[in-house]
C-alpha cells in the first residue's frame, strides 16, 4: 500500500538520452540461411551415416576401377569361363588372379561380376549426376522465365503440351541412332527435352510466388525482372528445387537400367548398371549371382541418393529451421 | 462450358496432328531409309539393278517415295489401247524391251512419254543401265529399269495419314456386276437371335451386331486405319494387331449360312459374323454352305486379344491400387509418425527409389518361389494364374505412389478450421478422417483416375516382358527396334488421343466431384 499510493515524481526518472548506434541495431541472433540449413540437416543421425555411405559409394566407384580395372572381354574366348558360381569361379582363378577379383563368380562373357559392379555403378553414377545437372540447370532458368512472363507462358504451353505427347522413347531412340550411343551423346539424348518437366514443374511454383504481395512491391519499387527472379522468387524454391533434385538423381539411374533393359542402352562397351541387369535377367533364376549384385548396388545407390535429397529439402525448408 | 469444351477439342486436335508432323518428322526424315533392309533376307539375295528396284517398291511401302515403273506404266497404256490381252502385242513387246538397251531407248516414243509425264509432275525420272557381261549377256539381277521417283514431303504423307485414318462402308463398296441387290437393313441374327444390320454391297456382311464377347456389341461400319505394319506384323493393321482375339481356334456347334432352318449342324470355329465379300473366285464347296458371295471369313479363337490382355491386368492392378492406397494413405494420415506411419513411409520410398526393373524380379523371385506361381506367361499350366505376378507387379509400387499423395494431401488438410470446428463438435476421429477430411484430401486425386484407367490400353512394357506377358506395351518399342515407321505413328497417335482424352475427362470428373472447380472462365472463383 505504501509504494503504490505514493505520487509519481519526475525525480524518480532520469533522461539517459537518446543512443544513436544502438538504435540502429537489431537486436537479434544473426540468423545465416545455410548455417541453419546444416544444424536441421545434422540433427537428424541418420543424416550423417547416409552422406558417410554416400561418400563411400562415390570412392569405391570413381577409386576402385583405377586401381581394378574392368575388361568385359577379358575371358570372352574362354567359354569355360561363361556364367560360373562364385565358388567354381574362385577355384578357377583364384589363386593368381587379385584376392576379390572373382568373390562374385562372373558373368555372360566371363566377366568379374564383382570389377564389374564398380565401373558400371560409376557410370550409372556419372550419367545420373550429369544429366540432373544439365536437365535442373536448364531447367531452373527456363521455368523462372516461363513462370514469370505471361507472353512466354503462352508460347511455352504450346511447345510442351506438343514435345509431352511426343512418346519419349522415341525420341531417345531416334537421337541414339542419329548421333550414336557414346557416353556423351546419350546424356544429349536424355537432356534434350527432359528439363522441360522440371520447368513446366517450377513455371507453376514461380506463378504461386509471382504475385505475392513482397514480389508486387519490389516490382512496384522498379526492380529489374533478373534481379526480382534471381533474389526474390528463387530463394523461395531452394527446397522445391532439392526435392527435385532428390528425385532426379535416382530417377536417372532407374532409366538408365529401364532403357538398357528394353535394348536402347549405352553402346555395348560402356559398363553401366543397367547394362548388367538386361544382360543377366533371362537367367536371373539360373545364374543368380548374375543378377542380384547389379540389382542390389543399384537399388543401395538409389535408396541412398532419394534419402539424402529428401532430408536435405526438409532441411532447406526454412519453416523447419524454428 | 460448350464454348470451352469445343475450344479444348479443337486444340487437342491441333496439338494431335502437330505431334504426328514431329513423329513423322523423327522418323521418315532423321532416320536414314536404309536402316529398314539390316533384318530383310529378300534384300541380301537380291542384287545390282534388283536390289535398287527392290528398294524402291519398299520406300514406296514404307511411305517414302512415289515410285512409278516404266513396267506398269506401259500396262496402263496398252491396257487402255488393247484390253487385257496387251501383253502379245508387237508394239507392247518392243516398248518393253527398247529400255535395255542404254544408247537408244531415249528415241523410244513410250519412253518419252514416260518422261514428260512424271517429269511435268515433279518426279525425278531415273535410269538404270542394264548390267551386262562383257559377252552382251544380262547379269542376274542386271537388267535394265526406268523409273520415276518422288519424295514425299511430310505435310503430304500427314494428309495421306489423315485421308487413309477411317473408312465408312457404303452399298457401293463392292464392284462387281453380278451383285444386284444393294441394301442395308435391319434383320434377325440367326447366330446371336438378336438383330443385326446387314448390308449388301458392302464389304462386311454384318455392319452391326451383339454376339457374347466383351463389348457384346460390334460393328463393321466404319473402319478405323491406324496404319499397316512392314516389319514386326507383315502386312496387317495395327488395329488388328492389337484388337484381333488370338490364341487357339474355337470349335463350336453352329450351322453355316445355308443350313439355317434345317437340322443339320457343323462343328467349325468360323465366326460367321466376320463375312466379307469374296472379289475372287466362290469354290464349289463354299456355293453348298453360303447362300451368296460374302464366303471369306475368319475364326472364334479362345484367347483375349493382346489390348485385352494388357487391359485385364492393368484394370486390375488398378482396381487394386485404389482400394489399397487411398484408405491406406487416410490411415498412415492419421497415425502420423507411429509405427505404421513409418512402416508405410519405408516401403513408399523402397517403390520409388529403387528402379522399377528390380521390384518386379524380386516380386517375381517371391512368387515363384514361395507361392510356387507360374513364372512366364506361355509355361503356365492354368491360364488364369498366370494374370497374378504380372497384376500384383502393376500394382503393388501404383499403391505405394498412391499411399504417398493420399497421406501428403491428408496431412496437409489436418489443420484446415473445418477440421477444428469439427473436432470442437465433438466429432469421433474415425469421423473427421474417413469423412470430413478424406473427401477433401482426395479432390487432386480425382484427376488422374481416368488416365490410370485409360492407360491401362498402353500396356506395361517392363511387367509384359519380364513375364512374357502378350500384351500391346512392347509394341512401341519393337517398332522402333524394327524401324516399322507406320506402327510408330500408329502407336503416337493411339497414346496421344488417349492422353488428351484422359486430361479432358479427369477435368470434367474433377468438376464434377467438385462443385467449387469451374472449368471454364465465367461463373465461379476462376481468374
Amino acid at each position: 500500500m505504501t509504494e503504490q499510493n505514493k505520487p509519481m515524481n519526475d525525480d524518480r526518472f532520469v533522461l539517459i538520452g537518446n543512443d544513436a548506434i544502438a538504435s540502429e541495431k537489431i537486436i537479434a541472433p544473426r540468423y545465416s540461411y545455410w548455417k541453419s540449413v546444416a544444424r536441421v540437416f545434422f540433427r537428424k543421425k541418420i543424416n550423417v551415416f547416409l552422406i558417410i555411405a554416400f561418400v563411400l559409394i562415390l570412392l569405391a566407384s570413381f577409386v576402385v576401377p583405377i586401381f581394378c580395372p574392368y575388361d568385359m572381354m577379358e575371358n570372352v574366348t574362354d567359354a569355360t569361363t561363361f556364367n560360373l558360381s562364385p565358388k567354381e569361379a574362385m577355384a578357377k582363378f583364384g589363386k593368381n588372379a587379385p584376392p576379390l577379383k572373382w568373390i562374385l563368380g562372373s558373368g555372360v562373357q566371363g566377366n568379374s561380376i564383382f570389377y564389374g559392379i564398380f565401373s558400371s555403378a560409376r557410370t550409372s553414377l556419372l550419367l545420373a549426376m550429369a544429366c540432373a545437372a544439365i536437365n535442373m540447370l536448364i531447367g531452373i532458368i527456363v521455368g523462372a522465365i516461363w513462370g514469370y512472363s505471361k507472353k512466354f507462358d503462352a508460347v511455352m504451353l504450346v511447345i510442351y503440351n506438343i514435345v509431352a505427347n511426343v512418346p519419349y522413347l522415341l525420341l531417345i531412340s531416334v537421337l541414339v541412332y542419329i548421333i550414336g550411343s557414346g557416353f556423351g551423346s546419350f546424356i544429349f539424348a536424355l537432356t534434350v527435352t527432359g528439363w522441360l518437366g522440371i520447368s513446366y514443374f517450377l513455371r507453376t511454383q514461380v506463378m504461386i510466388i509471382r504475385d505475392r504481395e513482397y514480389s508486387l512491391a519490389s516490382r512496384c519499387l522498379g526492380t529489374p525482372i533478373n534481379r526480382v527472379i534471381s533474389k526474390n522468387i528463387l530463394p523461395y524454391l531452394t527446397s522445391v528445387i532439392v526435392t527435385l533434385l532428390a528425385t532426379e538423381l535416382p530417377g536417372y539411374i532407374s532409366y538408365e537400367v529401364y532403357l538398357s533393359f528394353i535394348g536402347i542402352g549405352l553402346s555395348a562397351n560402356i559398363p553401366s548398371l543397367g547394362r548388367m541387369i538386361s544382360q543377366a535377367q533371362s537367367a536371373f533364376r539360373t545364374f543368380p549371382w548374375e543378377f542380384w549384385p547389379p540389382v542390389i548396388v543399384a537399388s543401395l545407390v538409389t535408396i541412398i541418393l532419394y534419402l539424402l535429397g529428401q532430408n536435405l529439402a526438409d532441411a532447406t525448408d526454412p519453416r523447419t529451421h524454428m | 462450358m460448350k464454348k470451352y469444351m469445343l475450344k479444348r477439342i479443337l486444340f487437342s486436335i491441333f496439338s494431335l496432328l502437330v505431334v504426328i508432323m514431329v513423329v513423322m518428322f523423327l522418323v521418315y526424315t532423321c532416320i536414314q531409309r536404309s536402316v529398314i533392309f539390316q533384318t530383310d533376307d529378300v534384300w541380301n539375295k537380291k542384287s545390282a539393278n534388283d536390289r535398287v528396284i527392290y528398294e524402291y517398291i519398299q520406300y514406296q511401302k514404307y511411305g517414302y517415295v512415289d515410285y512409278v515403273d516404266y513396267q506398269s506404266f506401259l500396262a496402263n497404256k496398252y491396257t487402255a489401247l488393247y484390253g487385257n490381252e496387251y501383253t502379245s502385242n508387237a508394239d507392247y513387246i518392243a516398248d518393253k524391251k527398247a529400255i535395255q538397251k542404254a544408247d537408244s531407248f531415249q528415241s523410244n516414243q513410250s519412253v518419252q512419254e514416260f518422261n514428260a509425264q512424271y517429269s511435268g509432275k515433279g518426279y525425278s525420272v531415273k535410269y538404270l543401265q542394264p548390267i551386262t557381261f562383257k559377252s552382251g549377256k544380262v547379269k542376274p539381277g542386271g537388267s535394265g529399269y526406268l523409273i520415276a521417283v518422288h519424295d514425299r514431303p511430310v505435310y503430304l504423307r500427314l494428309i495421306d495419314y489423315l485421308k487413309g485414318l477411317f473408312t465408312v462402308e457404303t452399298t457401293h463398296d463392292v464392284e462387281d456386276p453380278e451383285l444386284t441387290e444393294r441394301y442395308v437393313r435391319f434383320e434377325k441374327d440367326p447366330y446371336s437371335g438378336l438383330f443385326a444390320i446387314v448390308g449388301s454391297g458392302t464389304t462386311h456382311k454384318y455392319q452391326l451386331y451383339f454376339d457374347g464377347r466383351f463389348p457384346f456389341i460390334h460393328q463393321n461400319w466404319i473402319h478405323l486405319n491406324l496404319g499397316t505394319s512392314y516389319t514386326t506384323y507383315r502386312g496387317i493393321e495395327i488395329t488388328e494387331v492389337m484388337g484381333n482375339p488370338t490364341g487357339e481356334m474355337k470349335t463350336v456347334r453352329t450351322q453355316y449360312p445355308n443350313q439355317l432352318g434345317t437340322d443339320e449342324y457343323a462343328e467349325t470355329a468360323i465366326d460367321f459374323h466376320s463375312l466379307r465379300y469374296n472379289t475372287g473366285m466362290v469354290s464349289d464347296v463354299e456355293k453348298t454352305q453360303f447362300p451368296d458371295k460374302y464366303t471369306v471369313y475368319s475364326y472364334n479363337r479362345s484367347g483375349l486379344s493382346i489390348i485385352e490382355t494388357s487391359f485385364v491386368i492393368g484394370l486390375v492392378a488398378t482396381i487394386i491400387q485404389y482400394l489399397l492406397g487411398v484408405p491406406l494413405g487416410i490411415w498412415m494420415a492419421r497415425h502420423k509418425d507411429g509405427i505404421g506411419d513409418q512402416i508405410g513411409n519405408a516401403y513408399i520410398i523402397f517403390v520409388i527409389a529403387v528402379p522399377s526393373l528390380a521390384y518386379i524380379f524380386i516380386l517375381a523371385a517371391l512368387g515363384t518361389s514361395l507361392f510356387n506361381l507360374p513364372y512366364k506367361f506361355a509355361n503356365a499350366q492354368v491360364k488364369i494364374l498366370a494374370y497374378i505376378l504380372p497384376t500384383i507387379s502393376l500394382a503393388l509400387p501404383a499403391v505405394g505412389g498412391l499411399m504417398k499423395w493420399t497421406r501428403r494431401y491428408m496431412i496437409d488438410q489436418m489443420n484446415s478450421d473445418y477440421v477444428k470446428f469439427a473436432r470442437s463438435q465433438g466429432l469421433s476421429e474415425r469421423e473427421i478422417y474417413n469423412i470430413h477430411i478424406s473427401r477433401n484430401a482426395i479432390i487432386p486425386l480425382v484427376h488422374s483416375v481416368p488416365a490410370n484407367i485409360l492407360f491401362c490400353l498402353t500396356g506395361a512394357l517392363m511387367t509384359e516382358r519380364v513375364y512374357g506377358v502378350p500384351g500391346v506395351g512392347g509394341l512401341l518399342i519393337n517398332a522402333i527396334n524394327a524401324h516399322d515407321n507406320s506402327v510408330i505413328v500408329a502407336c503416337t497417335v493411339f497414346y496421344t488421343v488417349l492422353s488428351i482424352v484422359a486430361i479432358i475427362l479427369g477435368d470434367v470428373l474433377l468438376a464434377a466431384y467438385d462443385p467449387r472447380i469451374k472449368l471454364s472462365g465465367e461463373g465461379g472463383g476462376g481468374r
